[in-house]
């Protein structure tokens, strides 16, 4: 293929997985997104429910949260990290059948997982609420993954391995963990789609949210990490800012963020020992997560100008500055006294978002721009379009976020307001009429992000094609020298 | 499994996370910023990505 | 002692590197998770908490599939205003047989886990099929299909049966049966029963009528009954205030 052709000799890399990897993460990324505008819009106006089952926001909240974090992120994890291993390895994936299969095998997972959803075939785990015979099934893809990923790094030709691919194996390793743990459940019947969880009340509260955080914790921030030591730089034209730091960071990482989950719990019925020792744990998580963000920020220096030329750099830092900010607001939401307030409220919605919206996906955009061009051997079609939709997102997150924090916050306080008599002064449903116009602003803000989303989608179409073309063009020329010879 | 009851309890549990905590750290830090040689050895995996380049890096330091 | 570490054969062995790695992020989930399920005060002993009757349990079943923890939780904190809105906080207890928990994590409408026995059946079910006519603020979906759909009872046995195996005290043998009536009384160790299982569901569905339609069992019929007995089981004025501080 030309595409591999100019990277010494024919076929060194299996990019064929990597193209198929970041199209479907861009396709889901615009369904998952799409749904997210629709479920936010049904809170801001029920209509759209349409008395129908299908539509309603209890079933298609799931489609949206598996759609992008699985679907958009987990695809795109997949295509950078066959991508980096490869490249800092250099060599080829182990096995194309298994590359192949992770493909196929997950694309399944997501679209029988979003079906099952709407026909109401639910764990009731968030994040988790695949049933049981999806999960078998993501657990054996998720094996070959291993398998793949491993196999290819006791391949390299580099005896060290670079630290992207240490983010990149906690990734793999923890999810498999977390995966397996919570998802223990007995089915009703070999051919029912039902299964109980294993564990009860408190317990099961406690592994749902060891898994909930920790899939934040590794799926969304040590994968994308791994993410941002390899196209960071590469987007820079600069080594990372410090070897060092990144691998101080990734043992303090790794280590620290599993005890966090509990902070989920905090003045539940879990004993309290557990939700205290977690946000003790939330506060120091702190230091690692902006050991990365000081570790990409400063890959940049002295080269600020970078800044105002290049739009897909913005989308990294800007990616960073977000992931800084919400791991400030992370661990201040941790503290019992601030959740007392936060928990339950769109606050916490709004902290996920600055997440999920300014690191997670600001960061798979910056790195699938600079890469998607490079596997097609292509520019991009329009960095005007790059330009635009980097405004449109940026502006979405905002609306969404400041949205949030007014609502929550509002919430918050109206819930445990009390009038001169010493009684509650607002009835729940008071402070439902009250988060309407926040509601609103919040749908408005996510059109703001899928749109740029579909800007993207565009652009990258566009850049494929003009590769194929040019692809096309050199070989016609190829072929008509080798005939007049 | 007993024994594990014995983490339930703070004042057991916050000294022990403490040390081990601590430990570890500070040895990865010691090990890692500890000698000159090794840091410029680490230091030198930063080119890693650039290696199966045509150009690699523009502007090296 | 010779002791000479390097981070490199970390560094250039994936495998080392994977087991160290695993060991790192298995210490959290170890110290906190497994604790839970060896000491007695995770769970409070209490009074009245049952496993729910065959009903209730369909009805958890339909709340589970619609995605009500999406927006409801069942948790009770230990604070004024919600002792004011909500009533006593929720203890370990009440959750001790729900498969999977409920507990939720948002707030989008109001906390559900005292719920039962607040509001008529009538109210209930008009609630459901259009919330805006009883709370115009509401911005919950309408739920007409439930009213609409029959309950389906045929595989609930089997559904009873695997909750009985992740623990759940319903009783498949005479013994077991026997070992109910003791903990439970007589009345509630009948609802627990598995070979009764549908005609009990029947029963009780015909008995409290709780959709107001006798014609057939709908899934309204379920989710109701599950509603009316949330946070009803333990009867908090046998208790002194601070019974269950201990426990927290």
């Amino acid at each position: 293929m030309a595409a591999s052709m100019s990277y010494s000799g024919v076929e060194q890399y299996n990019f064929d997985i990597v193209k198929k990897f970041s199209v479907m993460a861009l396709v889901w990324a615009v369904i998952g997104m799409f749904a997210g505008v629709y479920i936010a819009s049904e809170l801001a106006w029920p209509f759209l429910n349409f008395d129908s089952p299908y539509f309603s926001f209890g079933r298609f909240r799931p489609v949206h949260t598996t759609s992008v974090i699985f679907g958009f992120g987990g695809s795109a994890l997949f295509a950078t990290s066959y991508y980096v291993v490869q490249r800092t390895c250099q060599t080829r994936l182990i096995s194309d059948g298994m590359a192949s299969f992770t493909f196929w095998g997950w694309m399944a997972v997501i679209v029988l997982a979003d079906f099952s959803y709407v026909l109401g075939y639910t764990q009731s785990r968030e994040y988790a609420e695949m049933e049981w015979p999806i999960d078998i099934l993501i657990e054996v893809v998720w094996v070959t993954y291993l398998i793949l990923f491993v196999g290819t790094i006791m391949r390299r030709k580099q005896p060290h391995i670079y630290v992207a691919n240490w983010f990149y194996l906690a990734f793999i390793l923890a999810t498999a963990l977390l995966h397996t743990f919570n998802n223990l459940a007995m089915p009703v019947d070999l051919f029912s789609m039902k299964s109980y969880s294993l564990f009860a009340g408190t317990q099961d509260a406690m592994t749902q949210w060891w898994y909930g955080h920790n899939a934040v914790g590794f799926f969304l921030t040590a994968a994308f990490l791994g993410m941002m030591y390899y196209f960071v730089p590469k987007q820079a034209g600069r080594p990372i800012y410090s070897y060092r730091l990144s691998i101080v960071h990734f043992w303090a990482l790794g280590f620290m963020y599993m005890w966090v989950g509990a902070h989920h719990l905090h003045w539940t019925a879990l004993p309290d020992w557990t939700s205290s020792l977690a946000a003790a744990f939330s506060i120091l998580l702190l230091m690692p997560s902006w050991g990365g963000m000081i570790n990409g920020i400063m890959t940049l220096s002295g080269a600020w100008d970078k800044l105002r030329t290049d739009p897909v750099m913005r989308f990294m830092i800007v990616a960073l500055s977000f992931y800084g900010m919400s791991t400030f607001e992370g661990p201040m939401m941790s503290l019992k006294e601030v959740n007392a307030l936060s928990h339950y409220t769109d606050w916490t919605v709004g902290h996920v978002h600055s997440g999920a919206l300014g690191w997670v996906a600001m960061i798979s955009f910056g790195s699938l721009y600079h890469m998607m061009p490079k596997l097609w051997d292509t520019k991009i079609y329009s960095n005007k379009l790059v330009e635009v939709h980097f405004w449109l997102a940026t502006i979405g997150i905002v609306l969404y976020i400041v949205a949030m924090w007014i609502s929550g916050i509002t919430q918050g306080l109206m819930w445990r307001a009390f009038d001169e008599f010493g009684n509650l002064q607002y009835s729940f449903a008071e402070s439902v009429a009250a988060m309407m116009p926040f509601y609103a602003m919040r749908a408005i803000g996510g059109m703001f992000f899928l749109t740029g989303a579909v800007l993207m989608t565009y652009n990258m179409f566009m850049t494929i094609r003009q590769g194929k073309r040019e692809a096309a063009a050199l070989e016609a020329k190829l072929a008509a020298k080798l005939a007049h010879a | 499994m007993e024994w594990l009851l014995w983490f339930s309890k703070p004042e057991n549990t916050k000294p022990l996370a403490l040390i081990i905590f601590f430990v570890t750290f500070m040895g990865i830090v010691i090990y890692v910023y500890g000698s000159k040689k090794r840091s410029q050895k680490l230091e030198s995996y930063r080119e890693i990505p650039f290696l199966d380049d045509e150009t690699g890096t523009k502007d090296k330091q | 002692m010779n002791f000479n570490f390097k981070h490199e054969w970390i560094e250039t062995n994936i495998g080392l590197m994977a087991v160290l790695t695993m060991l790192a992020i298995s210490v959290g989930g170890l110290v906190e998770i497994a604790p839970l399920f060896f000491i007695d005060k995770t769970i409070e002993k209490v009074e009245g908490v049952r496993p729910y009757t065959p009903l209730e349990q369909r009805g958890r079943d339909i709340y589970q599939r619609e995605g009500c923890y999406l927006c409801h939780s069942q948790m009770i904190r230990p604070f004024r205003d919600e002792k004011l809105r909500y009533g006593h906080y929720s203890l370990a207890a009440e959750s001790q047989y729900d498969h999977p928990f409920q507990w939720g994590s948002k707030r989008t409408g109001p906390d559900l886990a005292r719920v039962g026995g607040k509001y008529s059946n009538e109210w209930h079910v008009q609630h459901l099929v259009a919330p805006r006519s009883m709370v115009p603020e509401s911005v919950m979906p309408n739920y007409p299909w439930l009213l609409a759909t029959k309950l389906d009872i045929s595989d609930v046995s089997d559904r009873m049966k695997a909750l009985r195996k992740v623990g759940v005290p319903y009783s498949l043998s005479q013994a077991e049966y026997d070992a109910n009536v003791k903990q439970f009384g007589e009345t509630v160790a009948k609802q627990l029963h598995i070979p009764d299982a549908q005609k009990n569901l029947v029963e009780q569905a015909n008995f409290g009528n709780y959709d107001g339609d006798r014609s057939g069992i709908s899934e309204m019929d379920a989710l109701i009954a599950y509603l009316q007995v949330l946070g009803t089981m333990v009867d908090f004025s046998k208790y002194s205030d601070d019974a269950f501080v201990g426990n927290r």
